[in-house]
């Protein structure tokens, strides 16, 4: 794929979930579509099922500082080279709740989205078709509504039996857990094995990321993919009212220029802010589109709550995908546990398969075992561990931030300086969920349970939308407020974060923007 | 295109340690590394011997896998390549200064209590110390946070004893590669 010198329709920054969603949908609208992907290229067969190897797919760009009392975990949170994140993800794809757009009229919390869950409805839909979703429609009692899923749901092994009993103990429901991983053939693609190994990239197209849905239908409509790009500039004509392309440095350290109509950013939720905020000029003196001064404000990163016990009985713990099999969404009104001083949604992902080692090994789980009784631990382990872990809802706060460092890159570029402290609310729900949690494995009848440290899962916010320009930095379909053709794509849109995993809505959003872009290019492009 | 299962198995085969000894490239794995003494590219004879003394302690059995020439490979390799697991927790690259601060510290606290080298220490000693440290920095703690150079350490160690497929295996664990790693890591 040769890179064009010319003016091009569409740059991307960014070939992850988002920039590759957009880059199908705009490529196959007709426009010419350049992708420049700061990490390396990668293949299916690049993706090694090791815990160990699988560390070559995390974030290996420029540093990211982190601060406050909860840092988001950039290094481990975010992907590097084609596919991003995506790549690596667990394919966990539930949507968000009705309430989750209306945060501030219903709950004076954040600010709501700018539109409903029935404007994003079909958009989801259609998402759910195009990448494969399996699950169980009826089961999932709190699913809004809906197009049922086109696969059936995930089989249950041991470990998802084991810990269901617990729930169903204290009288709460548990559903299979979506996944965008085939349970059976799919549009060409094999069926899922449940082997364990998601977190290395499944290389067989099980599991739905970008080098298996959307680059190809990308490729397929000419898109160009250029790797080891990474853009440090957003360049904008002299008025400051449109964007006018990208300055990029290539692997040879050369900085080149890349000319497009429309500038679409979807380099996740921490170098898109990074980028407009380094891209200031005279006429956006503290950073592209921030006339709001919210631009790169409202970082938000959910809590995980970490539940684990050993249990009598063979859990089959390697067996599935590493999402899980099993969801509990009981707790998603966002005052289950007001009596805790607690706000906000959040569900279970029950049994997910483990391997021995690495961040969310089996091993991991007991920092306090070393010789051998780490060594008995683990045989232990390896026949009667069961694990879950609880997605929290992280309340929006100004001050948690993405902003500019003093530190450069190596092109000459701020390094970004991301500031998170888990709001008090959302803390205190972390800590009840805990509880609960540790309640469901001793219904369970599990002989041990402890529970992990606060970690952070999924990074969102920073260039919010909103229908107020004085508010947010993008509008309804991810424009900048202040400049039309500069677009953002990702989690970094979500004015609140609900208690989901994102990618899904990632999807539906992208999936309505491009639907947007391409009825409206005349009047948005110059 | 996606790749089947078999497809994957047979084009494999990439991804060993590779030592250069008398100018020519041997790919070995950590354990093999060992064995067969090959030099080390990073660490300092003395650090390797804390390494090793202080991996044993962490996890018994992750000398012999290779634990000093895994980390000693690691740290010579370029960013992008490296595979050790502090690179997603909160510490920017170059690793070395971690590592060599690290042991150094773990040193200097066996000598200033004990008055010998860790490596010295008698099995109880060692094993006292590392629970210490897993817990607080000592007095005069002079390296990475204690507890958080245990915690990297201690996974350093898990990671060469059972993250291989040798090593998941011997836990009665299939492994189930859909792209097997480096065939020989661990065996
Ligand atoms: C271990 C793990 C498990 C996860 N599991 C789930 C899950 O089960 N369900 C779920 O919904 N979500 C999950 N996620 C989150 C999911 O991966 C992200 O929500 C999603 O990938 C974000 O999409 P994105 O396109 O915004 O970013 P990414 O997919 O990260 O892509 C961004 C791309 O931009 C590139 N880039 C960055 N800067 C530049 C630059 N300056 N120039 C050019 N390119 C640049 C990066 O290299 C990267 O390839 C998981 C994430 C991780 C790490
Ligand atoms: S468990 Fe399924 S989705 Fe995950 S890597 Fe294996 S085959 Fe792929």
């Amino acid at each position: 794929m040769t890179l064009p010198t010319e003016k091009v329709d569409v740059v991307i920054v960014g070939s992850g979930a988002a920039g590759s969603a957009m880059a199908a949908k705009l490529a196959a609208g007709g426009k010419q579509v350049v992708i420049l992907e700061a990490g390396p290229e990668r293949g299916n067969r690049d993706l090694i099922s090791s815990g160990i190897w699988a560390r070559r797919l995390k974030w290996n760009g420029e540093s990211v500082v982190e601060d406050g009392e909860n840092p988001v975990g950039h290094v481990f949170n975010a992907g590097y080279g084609i596919g991003g994140s995506a790549m690596h993800h667990f394919a966990v794809w539930p949507r968000m709740h009705e309430e989750d757009f209306e945060m501030r009229s219903l709950y004076d919390r954040g600010l709501d989205w700018p539109f409903s869950y029935a404007d994003l409805q079909a958009h989801y839909d259609q998402v759910q078709r195009e990448s494969g979703i399996a699950g169980d429609a009826e089961k999932e009692i709190w699913r809004p509504p809906a197009e049922p899923y086109p696969m059936p749901p995930v089989p249950r092994f041991a470990q998802g039996s084991v810990i269901a009993r617990g729930f169903d103990k204290l009288g709460m429901h548990t559903a299979p857990l979506p996944l965008a991983v085939t349970t059976r053939e799919y549009n060409g693609r094999e069926a899922c094995i449940w082997d364990g190994w998601c977190g290395a990239g499944c290389p067989i197209g099980a599991l739905a990321n970008p080098l298996i849905i959307d680059l190809p239908i990308a490729f397929a409509h000419g898109a160009v993919l250029q790797a080891n790009a990474t853009v440090s500039r957003i360049l904008s004509n002299v008025t400051g009212e449109f964007v006018t392309g990208v300055e990029f440095n290539n692997e040879a350290g050369e900085t080149r220029q890349l000319m497009a109509d429309l500038v679409v950013l979807a380099a996740f939720t921490v170098q898109n802010p990074r980028l407009m905020l380094a891209s200031a000029n005279d006429k956006h003196p503290s950073g592209l589109a921030n006339s709001s001064g919210t631009l790169g404000k409202f970082i938000m990163s959910h809590s995980a709550a970490l539940v684990y016990g050993l249990f009598d009985e063979n859990t089959s713990c390697h067996l599935g995908a590493v999402g899980g099999q099993l969801v509990n969404q009981d707790g998603y009104g966002k005052n289950t546990h007001a009596d805790a001083g607690a706000f906000g949604s959040y569900q279970w992902m029950i049994a997910q398969a483990v391997k021995p080692n690495d961040l969310l090994g089996m091993a991991t789980t007991r920092p306090d075992l070393f010789g051998h009784d780490l060594h008995a631990f683990m045989q232990d382990a390896a026949h009667g561990f069961a694990g879950m872990t609880a997605v929290i809802e992280d309340l929006p706060l100004a001050e948690n931030a993405v902003t500019l460092s003093s530190t450069l890159d190596r092109f000459g570029t701020p390094l970004a300086r991301v500031t998170h402290t888990t709001h008090a609310q959302s803390k205190l729900l972390w800590q009840a969920v805990l509880e609960e949690g540790q309640a469901v494995f001793k219904a369970a009848g599990a002989r041990e349970v402890w529970t992990g440290p606060q970690a952070a899962m999924h990074i969102m916010g920073g260039t919010i939308m909103g229908q107020d320009p004085a508010h947010s930095v993008c509008n309804t379909y991810g424009q900048a407020h202040d400049i039309p053709n500069l677009v953002i794509a990702g989690a970094g849109l979500f004015p609140t974060s609900a208690g989901v995993n994102p990618t899904f809505t990632i999807h539906a959003l992208a999936a309505r923007s491009s639907e947007h872009l391409l009825n409206h290019w005349n009047s948005i492009v110059q | 295109m996606p790749q089947t299962r078999r497809a994957f198995i047979r084009t494999t085969g990439i991804g060993l340690l590779s030592f250069y000894v008398a100018g020519c490239k041997l790919e070995l794995t950590p354990g093999e590394a060992r064995q067969q003494d090959i030099p080390f590219q990073v660490l300092q004879v003395e650090q390797v011997r804390i390494l090793e003394a202080f991996g044993e302690v962490l996890l018994p059995g992750s000398a012999a896998a290779g634990l000093a020439h895994f980390i000693d490979h690691q740290l010579n390799a370029a960013p992008a390549d490296q595979l050790l697991m502090i690179k997603y927790l909160g510490v920017d690259p170059p690793f070395t200064a971690f590592y060599t601060q690290g042991l150094a510290a773990l040193n200097d606290t066996a000598k200033s209590v004990h008055g010998v080298q860790f490596f010295e220490l008698s099995v109880d000693q060692k094993i006292a110390l590392t629970g210490q440290i897993a817990l607080a920095n000592p007095d005069g703690w002079a390296g990475p946070p204690a507890p958080f150079f245990y915690f990297v350490l201690r996974n350093d160690a898990v990671d060469v004893f059972y993250g291989t497929k040798q090593g998941i295996e011997s836990l009665g664990i299939p492994y189930m590669a859909h792209i097997e790693p480096p065939s020989r890591w661990g065996e």
